[in-house]
């Protein structure tokens, strides 16, 4: 079994692990053949890597991304700038962030 | 800057709207009849070949809970009920249009717009289940087709609509703010007048006339509420892409009187991530 990018999938490929969602639903299941058009839906549903059949190539594409809570943080106030004066706006990023940073942490926990 | 006015007179004259297919209309009538038989609006669905097969693949799919198991028409009627299966007929085909829409405009990522749509769709059934709203298939179709607007200036005003993209981009503009300025007509009105001529529901026809302003929705206010928080709530969770990279403001009444508490939020976001990545999941069937 091998890693490799979501950008990297090509024709051929085999899954050799399903993907899960970011809620932990099943989106493709193990031995589910790719091409890069999945490889392109799953790079949409933010998915940054999937194992597929075969031996470990190199190592620069075993580059597992984890953002980090400044990462979310930084993102967050992108998308919501010009609204975090209103109350509402401020209510919901916090909790936007929590819930990122948690599943985020669930997601390290899973995999290790 | 043509005046709106005129627009509305040139949508509205346009012959070639995109249509939905003659069997939603079929069992809508259908529906109406309580003597209708489960049998007579399987009939109906069945003559849409292309529909009917989709409506199987959807109620097969995780998001209605019945993987694998339903065989038939007849059979995810008597299981689901009439409403359900409507809704389900409506999706099929609302996923049967945009797809063929195809890639509309460079600055205009129709993949993740769509996903945006099914998201906040997914989003609107949570929230509605959330706050005990009954007809929460409903809100999931409105949240699914709130934005259909959008679709239909790039294919009636492809010049206008190619101005409002690039200009979003340009200056990091929400859509909502942009396109009035180019046009003078927001994509609600433009999305009502297509939501008309297709005979949706009352319902559905304000949501998508009125999500940005639920309060102007004096008949379905609360199921605009629903898909207007939804509409917010999927942009903070980054599930896809409206049209814009910013988040619209939400309307403070509509949070009060839907009362969700700082308490309860958290749950609620892991409710729309939940839904959503199995009403996406979905579309990866069709």
């Amino acid at each position: 079994m091998r890693r490799v990018s979501v950008e990297k999938i090509e024709s051929g490929m085999v899954l050799a692990k399903e993907v899960r969602g970011r809620s932990g639903n099943v989106l493709l299941s193990k031995g589910v053949a790719l091409n890069p058009f999945i490889g392109r839906r799953l790079k949409n549903w933010e998915i940054v890597f999937v194992h597929v059949e075969g031996e470990e190539e190199s190592s620069e594409e075993v580059s597992a991304v984890r953002v980090s809570p400044e990462e979310v943080k930084a993102g967050l106030e992108k998308k919501f700038s010009g609204t975090l004066h209103d109350a509402i706006m401020k209510q919901i990023f916090a909790a936007v962030y929590q819930h990122r940073i948690q599943n985020a942490g669930a997601a390290t926990k899973a995999s290790t | 800057m043509r005046d709106s006015q005129s627009i509305q007179k040139a949508i509205e004259g346009v012959s070639n709207l995109p249509t939905l297919p003659v069997v939603i209309e079929k069992i809508t009538r259908l529906l109406q009849n309580p003597q209708t038989s489960a049998e007579e609006v399987g009939k109906a669905i069945t003559t849409d070949q292309a529909i009917a097969a989709k409506v199987l693949k959807l109620v097969n799919s995780a998001f209605y809970g019945f993987p694998g198991k339903i065989g038939t028409i007849t059979h995810a009627i008597v299981i689901l009920g009439f409403s359900t299966v409507k809704n389900i007929v409506l999706t099929a085909s609302i996923f049967d249009f945009f797809q063929r829409r195809g890639n509309m405009h460079p600055d205009f990522d129709m993949e993740k717009f769509w996903i945006h749509s099914i998201a906040c769709g997914a989003a609107s059934q949570a929230i509605a289940k959330y706050v005990g709203y009954a007809e929460k298939e409903e809100c999931f179709v409105g949240g699914l087709i709130h934005d259909v607007g959008k679709i239909v200036t790039c294919q009636i005003l492809p010049t206008e609509f190619s101005e409002i993209v690039t200009t979003v981009k340009q200056k990091n503009l929400l859509y909502y703010q942009c396109e009035k300025d180019v046009l003078g007509l927001t994509h609600q009105e433009i999305g009502a007048i297509l939501a008309q001529r297709w005979n949706l529901p009352r319902g559905l026809q304000n949501i998508v006339r009125y999500h940005h302003q639920p309060g102007l929705d004096k008949e379905f206010y609360q199921a605009t509420s629903i898909v207007h928080c939804a509409d917010v709530l999927v942009r903070a969770l980054d599930w896809g892409w409206g049209g814009d990279s910013k988040i619209p403001l939400l309307d403070h009444n509509v949070w009060r009187d839907l009362g969700i508490s700082d308490i309860s939020l958290g749950g609620l976001l892991e409710d729309i991530d939940s839904e959503a990545d199995k009403a996406t999941a979905m579309m990866r069937l069709m």
